[in-house]
């Protein structure tokens, strides 16, 4: 009997302890993420100070002193060059188009490159590797000339068509198709399944985590695109919202285009990636994982 | 050589409609400006006016230019010292994550999420807080620490421009690594780290000796991923300095967005691109390979 107690004080005490210390390490880590967050802490505390305040202000303060939603009234309201709420709407457009194509090409490509027996696959399977090894520097100067022999400069069809010649979306869905056993075909062959049934019906909600990862994927990069749009884009109505923010880069203090809409245009950037991070991180993580190497 | 079945012949082809509307997107635009990259190197070309064959004229021009290896010489700089810092900080955070602690789904956020975010909302944010004013929160902070005597330029100097950027850089995009580490370390099986404990090995030991083995395979893949990037360089340039001070910011992407679409001498950017292809080449090579390999690993 005493000898129970002992050991299960023994087993308390080595619990509490455990206990302490998991709090502990929490507590540590929790300041330093504090301040390692603190930048986008800032943009929003910064995006809720009257602009010339924020300027001023010293000591800077995190909390504002006079909150006010005035930067937030005046991007929405904004008749200078820069149109935000066109810009907002540019985007949303462009990101869901973009990931609605990207499924309807990548996912069959993907399909014909891992279930499917035809010659010639092994060569254009070959060349999609193959093409990896050119950085994706090489392309801009190229497609701008494509893309305005097309007589697409300035539009927002400019912004998808390339995205959607990536591989990655290819070898993403191919990787969970491969994975899938071999002797699915047979059953559904003798039921007379064609293959776009057997495709749609079969294979798509085998793999639908692995479409949901893409398509999240594709949505992130497109939102967040820069360098392309800013090349091809030039009309303030076909804008999206990074190439609109950069053109506040005039001064600090500009009452229109200064700090405080700044901030309050980045923070409504940012906030649909934050969202989507808190609610679909395990997806991200298992795209990146399986999209970068192929291992589950 | 045997005749193939016309059934069988319009089956394969139906094969080919699944592919057929990547492909030709593929092929318009990645192969198609690969032609066109290679052409468009040996001409004066600009996008609207004349287009005179000039042979390696464009690639000599660039040779002696010296603020072309300038370009080169930073950009390998900063790929020298910021990918070795991202890979570091980002094990350590994976570590972190790997802990049994409070609020991780949160911890996650504030170490990760960075890296889904656009470049140019962060960007402006880092710049503004490194903004050359005393009330600038970088300023404000390192008066008060007694890190500064009084509230400096940061981007006025090269040296401050440079150490910015590259606190920023690894600020924004560890989080993709840390996403990669975290996974391959929780693959490791949970036997190892027991019979390592019970052989008495340390958490340093167990770190060297299971923890980084095992994460081999990823990490080689993240060191050539990032020096792939990190040539990529160019939003953080174009918001912070746009590559001054006297081009001591200037890279390799920045240098071909001045020639190709600022200055519009096209020709010469596609052969600035094609030195900068050179370059990263044997990394390049390197991410093709690994990724044929695991490809195939997955072909059974």
């Amino acid at each position: 009997m005493g000898q129970t107690t002992a050991s299960s004080r023994i087993v308390a005490r080595r619990r509490a302890f455990k206990q302490a210390r998991r709090i502990t390490l929490s507590v540590v880590i929790w300041a330093f993420v504090a301040v390692w967050y603190f930048p986008v802490m800032w943009m929003f505390s910064t995006s809720l100070k009257p602009t010339t305040e924020a300027v001023i202000e010293n000591p800077p303060r995190l909390i504002p002193a006079h909150p006010t939603l005035e930067n937030y009234k005046s991007i929405f309201a904004a008749k200078s060059n820069v149109n935000i709420p066109r810009a907002l709407l540019n985007s949303t457009i462009v990101g869901l188009v973009t990931v609605a194509a990207t499924l309807l090409t990548s996912v069959p490509a993907g399909y014909a490159l891992s279930r499917l027996q035809f010659k010639g696959r092994k060569t254009v399977f070959g060349i999609y590797v193959g093409i990896l090894a050119f950085p994706a520097t090489m392309f801009l100067v190229p497609n701008y000339y494509i893309i305005h022999g097309m007589k697409l400069m300035d539009t927002l069809t400019a912004l998808v068509l390339p995205v959607l010649a990536t591989t990655f979306g290819v070898f993403l869905v191919r990787q969970y198709m491969v994975g899938l056993p071999r002797d699915l075909e047979d059953a559904a062959w003798i039921d007379g399944c064609s293959r776009t049934r057997f495709l749609v019906k079969i294979v798509v909600p085998m793999v639908l985590p692995s479409i949901f990862v893409l398509g999240l994927m594709t949505f992130l990069t497109s939102w967040n695109n820069f360098l392309w749009p800013l090349l091809v884009l030039n009309n303030p109505n076909n804008m999206t919202l990074p190439v609109a923010l950069s053109r506040f880069n005039v001064g600090w203090a500009d009452p229109f285009r200064g700090i405080g809409p700044l901030m309050a245009g980045a923070f409504i950037t940012m906030a649909p990636t934050l969202l989507i991070f808190i609610l679909f991180h395990r997806y991200l993580m298992e795209g990146i994982s399986i999209g970068s190497l192929g291992k589950g | 050589m045997e005749k193939t079945h016309p059934r069988r012949f319009l089956w394969e082809l139906g094969s080919w409609g699944f592919l057929a509307p990547h492909l030709a997107l593929f092929l318009t635009f990645i192969i198609a400006p690969l032609f066109v990259n290679t052409v468009m190197s040996f001409y004066n070309w600009s996008l609207l006016g004349r287009r005179v064959f000039i042979g390696f004229t464009n690639f000599v021009r660039i040779w002696t230019d010296d603020r072309f290896w300038q370009c080169v010489v930073n950009t390998s700089l900063f790929a020298l010292y910021s990918v070795p810092l991202v890979i570091i900080v980002g094990i350590l955070f994976a570590l972190l994550l790997n802990q049994k602690i409070y609020g991780k789904m949160w911890i996650l956020v504030g170490l990760v999420s960075q890296t889904f975010f656009g470049s140019i909302g962060i960007l402006t944010t880092w710049k503004w807080i490194f903004a050359s004013y005393p009330s600038g929160l970088a300023n404000y902070v390192c008066v008060k620490l007694g890190l500064l005597a009084k509230p400096i330029s940061w981007f006025e100097t090269p040296f401050s421009a440079w150490a910015v950027c590259t606190l920023v850089t690894v600020w924004w995009i560890v989080g993709f690594s840390v996403l990669l580490y975290l996974g391959a370390i929780q693959r490791i099986p949970p036997e190892q780290y027991e019979a390592a404990k019970l052989d008495g090995a340390g958490p340093f030991r167990r770190f060297f000796s299971i923890t980084l083995p095992w994460m081999r395979d990823v990490l080689f893949f993240d060191i050539v991923r990032q020096v792939l990037l990190a040539f990529a360089l160019f939003d953080q340039m174009y918001i912070f300095t746009q590559g001054g001070p006297g081009g001591s910011t200037r890279t390799l992407v920045y240098y071909l967005f001045i020639t190709g679409f600022q200055r519009q001498e096209m020709g010469r950017a596609a052969a600035i691109s094609w030195y900068i292809f050179v370059l990263v080449l044997v990394f390049g090579l390197t991410q093709l390979f690994m990724t044929a390999k695991s490809l195939k690993s997955t072909e059974g």
